[in-house]
């Protein structure tokens, strides 16, 4: 995984008084999944449209296995493979003819086309539906031939543009297994999503992308603990026996404890390791009368990076 | 070669789609079934036998030459096998013998007919003479061969200075519908009409036909409306053709197509060439199951029928293609290609005739794709023309193809290339 096999620079996209992209610049080596996570209308699509050459970049260039967007986008089109956001199959078609139309558009035919079809069919699971028309395929097993059409010519890389959106969590995983599988054997992939936890689950390394310019770039571990390597303890007291106020002080001063603060009725607490202060910290509730209501911990995560980064929840 | 498999596939689909059927074959065919069950003349499978021996009676109550021409034609050798012709003089009984199914037709040539074409020794002006036909209500094929081959007779007459070249013409063209017996009488004709004396330049005959016991019809009204419906439904098929570009674009498969190593220029052509496909592929079932279903004859030049229909085709597809490469989406596509197809059809008679248009109506006809459509297809299945006589209806539709698919080509291409 050392060789770069798309290094994008400076890219900008502007549509009349929108700027969609501005100055995106990452570069993902072979063998690697690479994910940009953001929300919707971050400028996702927009990246990966413009290095799967259907938008010309405004300023900036991308090289795709050492072929320009810009300049050489037949090249550029050869060797990548795109799974888009939409279901984009014909759905009176059936699996194997859509499978056999996509393939001759990227100039395969014969007994060449016949065996990437039937190979493609068995990575994503379909070769027994392979003769019903798309229209007739629940949402997952079209996001699977969707996928399946962007492996047919056995691209280099493959660009996955939100694969997973409005599918059941059966369909999800099986997508994401997907991804892996293929990963494992050697396929590069850029993927988008909005899911923190999809992008923490399958990325070497992730660039965090919102408002069309990339905030943050690295592993996952690099990215949390530029928020700090604490973990968050939120407790809920019932306050009705205690003041919980006077209780931030003594639990603050915990041994392991970072910081304690309470809103409402409830503590957040910030702690290098939540299991070595949660004994101390309940204790010291016990002690004064507050009973516990409710508690979670936070370990650090994409979510929190992004919150940490943009005042704002991934999801908004 | 992408482009035909991009084409090959719009056509695949648009014809896998029940619900496109329905508007591209589906209902030209069951309006014009119900126009020709209206008007009577719609055979559904050859109940009757209609290309021989048809039995007609003819009430020749003219003493004069013009009704013997008739009498001649009618009862001689070339159209013996064609129809079995029995004379009488009353024409109540001859009617009822239609009605008792014994005859097919009543041909009847009234007292003082020729008296009325010849003009007299004294100068005197003189009237227009009728003859009439009537015919089984219930016969199809029948009616359409005897009013023919009485249209012929007339026609001879009233062009006598062209007579034998016309007759010898008309007769050939329909041939293919009436057999060769009727071919025959471009012999008949001359040696009949150069008997005669008449001011053929001046008196004109008419012809009256009706059927017992109903009112007056025109016998060629299904064989008018198919071609009509087959031209104003293919506009609608060639405007939902071309919106399937904007369909493709709204559900993703267009901006796919265009990551694949695949020339813009061939995704646009493949999906024209796939509307051109499918429309050639609708105008000819139609024309296939009219003829085979309702016996409906497309004439006797296949290369003008082919022409016609190929440029009609390419001619519709073109503004299709012109007019959805300005909309903004495929709404506005629907709205305006439904708009067109309507006033199109309305102006350029595929609803009626276009023959008695005048001035900005008939202006405004001729700016319609379905007037040149239509002129060119009645000339081939109803006056039975041939090739040469269609070669305008042909270039102007040709040039109209040319011209808004050479604007909509780089249209689309400016819309998709972002």
């Amino acid at each position: 995984m050392s060789e770069t096999i798309l290094k994008a620079q400076d890219l900008h996209k502007r549509f009349d008084k929108v700027h969609a992209v501005q100055g995106v610049s990452f570069d993902i080596r072979q063998g690697e999944i690479f994910s940009l996570l953001g929300p919707n209308g971050a400028g996702k699509t927009t990246t990966i449209s413009m290095l799967s050459c259907l938008l010309t970049p405004t300023k900036g260039d991308a090289q795709i296995d050492g072929y320009s967007v810009r300049t050489q986008a037949d090249k550029v089109k050869q060797v990548i493979g795109v799974v888009p956001q939409e279901i984009s199959l014909y759905p009176d078609l059936s699996a194997r003819e859509n499978l056999a139309f996509w393939g001759r558009m990227y100039g395969m035919g014969g007994a060449q086309l016949k065996e990437r079809i039937e190979a493609v069919l068995d990575i994503v699971g379909l070769s027994q539906r392979a003769k019903e028309k798309v229209e007739t395929y629940s949402g997952g097993m079209k996001r699977r031939i969707n996928i399946a059409v962007g492996l047919l010519h056995q691209p280099k890389i493959l660009f996955m543009d939100e694969p997973t959106v409005g599918i059941d969590p059966q369909s999800r995983r099986r997508i994401l297994d997907t991804v892996l599988e293929l990963n494992k054997k050697g396929l590069t992939v850029l993927y988008t999503t909005h899911y923190m936890e999809e992008a923490a689950e399958l990325s070497h390394r992730i660039g965090i992308i919102d408002h069309g310019k990339l905030i943050a770039l690295g592993t996952q571990e690099e990215l949390t603990r530029t928020v700090g390597e604490y973990d968050t303890l939120h407790i809920s007291v019932d306050g009705s026996k205690t003041d919980p106020g006077a209780l931030v002080e003594p639990i603050g001063k915990i041994k392991g404890v970072h910081r304690a603060s309470l809103e409402d009725s409830s503590f957040i607490i910030q702690a290098e390791d939540a299991n070595t202060v949660l004994a101390g910290i309940i204790a010291q509730l016990d002690k004064a009368g507050a009973r516990v209501l409710n508690l979670r911990v936070d370990e650090p995560n994409l979510e929190a990076v992004f919150l940490h980064l943009t005042g704002r929840a991934l999801r908004d | 070669m992408k482009v035909l498999r991009i084409a090959w596939k719009d056509t695949l689909t648009r014809f896998r789609d029940r619900k496109a059927l329905i508007g591209l074959l589906a209902a030209p065919l069951i309006i014009s079934a119900l126009i020709g069950l209206a008007f009577g003349n719609i055979n559904f499978g050859g109940s009757e036998p209609p290309l021989s021996h048809i039995p007609i009676i003819l009430v020749n109550e003219d003493d004069g030459q013009l009704g013997q021409v008739y009498e001649d034609v009618l009862t001689s050798d070339a159209l013996a096998d064609l129809l079995d012709v029995t004379k009488m003089d009353d024409l109540q009984a001859a009617r009822i013998q239609i009605e008792q199914g014994e005859a097919r037709a009543v041909v009847h040539i009234p007292t003082g007919f020729s008296n009325q074409i010849i003009p007299a020794s004294t100068g005197a002006s003189v009237g227009q003479a009728s003859i009439k036909i009537f015919t089984d209500p219930t016969s199809t094929v029948a009616p359409v061969i005897v009013k023919s081959i009485i249209e012929q007779i007339s026609a001879g007459i009233n062009t006598v200075n062209l007579a034998a070249e016309i007759s010898a013409q008309q007769a050939m063209e329909y041939a293919g519908i009436l057999g060769p017996e009727l071919a025959r009488l471009a012999e008949i004709l001359p040696e009949e009409l150069s008997q005669e004396n008449f001011d053929f330049e001046t008196q004109k005959l008419s012809l009256n036909k009706s059927q017992v016991g109903e009112v007056q019809q025109d016998i060629n009204a299904f064989a008018y409306f198919v071609p009509g419906m087959a031209v104003y439904f293919l506009m609608f098929s060639m405007f939902g053709g071309a919106r399937s570009i904007l369909d493709e674009e709204s559900r993703g498969t267009l901006p796919r197509l265009m990551t694949t190593p695949t020339p813009i220029s061939e995704i646009i052509l493949g999906k024209m060439g796939g509307t051109f496909l499918t429309g050639v592929l609708q105008f000819t079932i139609l024309m296939l199951a009219s003829r085979y279903i309702f016996q409906l004859s497309w004439g006797n030049s296949l290369l003008g029928l082919a022409m016609i229909v190929l440029l009609t085709v390419f001619a519709a597809s073109g503004l299709g293609a012109l007019l959805t490469s300005f909309t903004r989406n495929q709404l506005q596509a629907n709205v305006v290609g439904m708009t067109v197809s309507l006033v199109f059809g309305a102006l350029g008679g595929s609803f009626f005739s276009t023959q008695n248009l005048t001035g900005a109506l008939d202006f405004a006809s001729r700016l319609t794709i379905n007037r040149w459509a239509m002129d060119g297809l009645t000339k081939l299945t109803i006056s039975g023309a041939g090739f040469n006589e269609v070669l305008t209806e042909a270039a102007v539709l040709g040039v109209i193809g040319l011209v808004t698919y050479a604007l909509a080509i780089p249209a689309f291409q400016r819309r998709f290339v972002k």
